[in-house]
């Protein structure tokens, strides 16, 4: 993809920009428990986004691979999903900072018994365990089964998106909700352009997960061939 | 994964566990009650300790131990920080050595305080004693602080990790295909 590090570059400045804005322009957060630990909010929203979007990535990718077998939708798939581990890290652990500091208790209670967290947990190991049967090496029966195990991601995201709003969490929602409408302005503007500057690191990433893989995959081909 | 791996563990591990200490040996300051006498220097009245933090953290609440074994200590006890910030107690001995204890919220102050007088002053029928102890009051940096920079650590260092373990990679399979650094470029 033509100007992928141009992509890239506005990506990273863009979410220094976010942290200025976050710690600097905006003081502590009112009505927060934790009124300087609320600032993780401009990028860990973003995070947690980005990693439904990787998700779902793969779900589509996994599909498509299922259908007809297209090499493309595999790779898609398998890069998309070490993006999506590695974004949801990002959101995993700094939810936990985060919770921690505003809720308190026992962070290993809070993730048994809070189903948003128990949920994107759950979604975020299912991928490692797809990530861990990839790095065998490659053959049609292992793309087929690991195609299969990408799509229950098309259980999973859902179920994580949805927990906060249909099952017992205190994970609060604000996108899709008349929560959105309300927030501050300077909370959306920043909100936003986390979510941009981290859209833009994710495409420039899976771009170079794109050819990282698409390099490897030629030169096993080309490995096979003289032999 | 190594890494990721340390971080959750250490996440795991994260959540601290903190329990007020209301034993005298938990507290680094003592007092022996002294009282001055004729010649100008001071004597020790039998009997009475007290045990202390002589940092008060804001937030955090705070205890005073105090320790009596006389007969004479059948009376009242005040504790005044001054400002209304007072707490009384009743002494009751029944031989032996006696201990009893008072609190102040964490929230009795807002500011910090290098050199806060804390008056205790004992009366009863036959005794009565006064003295001052020195404490400051200590503001503790937001607690939270720590949970921010933990999370936002973990954005940089997640990016950053990605992109090195993508650098490696390419470099292990440029290497692998016997391209140079300019071959690889054309990829």
């Amino acid at each position: 993809m033509r100007y992928n590090r141009e992509i890239g570059f506005i990506g990273f400045f863009l979410a220094l920009y976010v942290l200025y804005f976050s710690l600097i322009e905006t003081g502590p957060a009112k009505f927060f428990t934790a009124p300087n630990a609320q600032k993780l909010f401009y990028f860990h929203v973003p995070s947690g986004l980005i990693t439904y979007l990787a998700f779902l990535m793969v779900v589509g990718g996994s599909a498509v691979y299922l259908y007809n077998q297209s090499e493309y939708a595999d790779r898609l798939a398998k890069s998309s999903t070490e993006l999506g581990i590695v974004f949801g890290f990002m959101s995993l652990a700094s939810g936990t900072f985060w919770m921690k500091a505003e809720w308190g208790g026992d962070i290993v209670s809070r993730f048994l018994t809070d189903m948003r967290l128990a949920s994107t947990l759950a979604m975020w190991l299912l991928y490692i365990a797809y990530f861990v049967y990839r790095r065998q090496p490659e053959s049609v029966i292992v793309k087929k089964n690991a195609a299969i195990l990408g799509l229950s991601g098309m259980i999973m995201v859902p179920l994580s998106y949805l927990s906060s709003r249909f099952l017992r969490s205190h994970h609060p929602v604000i996108v899709g909700t008349e929560d959105q409408g309300s927030l501050d302005p300077s909370l959306r503007m920043g909100l936003y352009a986390g979510l941009f500057s981290f859209l833009l690191i994710y495409i420039f990433l899976f771009q170079m997960r794109m050819k990282l893989e698409d390099f490897e995959r030629n030169l096993l081909k080309n490995k096979m061939e003289r032999v | 994964m190594r890494f990721f791996s340390i971080i959750i563990v250490f996440l795991l591990l994260a959540s601290s566990v903190s329990a007020e200490c209301r034993d005298k040996d938990c507290m680094p300051n003592e007092r022996v009650v002294t009282e001055a006498d004729q010649n100008g220097g001071s004597v020790i009245v039998s009997g009475f300790e007290i045990y202390y933090d002589n940092v008060f953290e804001i937030g955090t609440t705070w205890f005073v131990i105090f320790e009596y074994g006389s007969s004479h200590a059948n009376g009242s006890l005040e504790f005044n920080f001054g400002k209304n910030l007072i707490k009384n107690l009743t002494l009751q001995y029944d031989g032996g050595i006696a201990t009893d204890s008072v609190s102040f919220s964490g929230t009795s102050f807002i500011n910090e305080e290098p050199h806060k007088k804390l008056f205790v002053n004992f009366s009863s029928e036959k005794l009565s004693w006064s003295v001052e102890l020195d404490i400051f009051v200590n503001k503790p940096p937001s607690e939270d602080m720590i949970y921010l920079w933990g999370g936002m650590t973990v954005f940089w260092l997640g990016i950053g990790a990605y992109v090195v373990y993508l650098s490696n990679k390419f470099q292990e399979l440029s290497d692998k295909s016997g391209l140079g650094n300019g071959d690889r470029k054309k990829n």
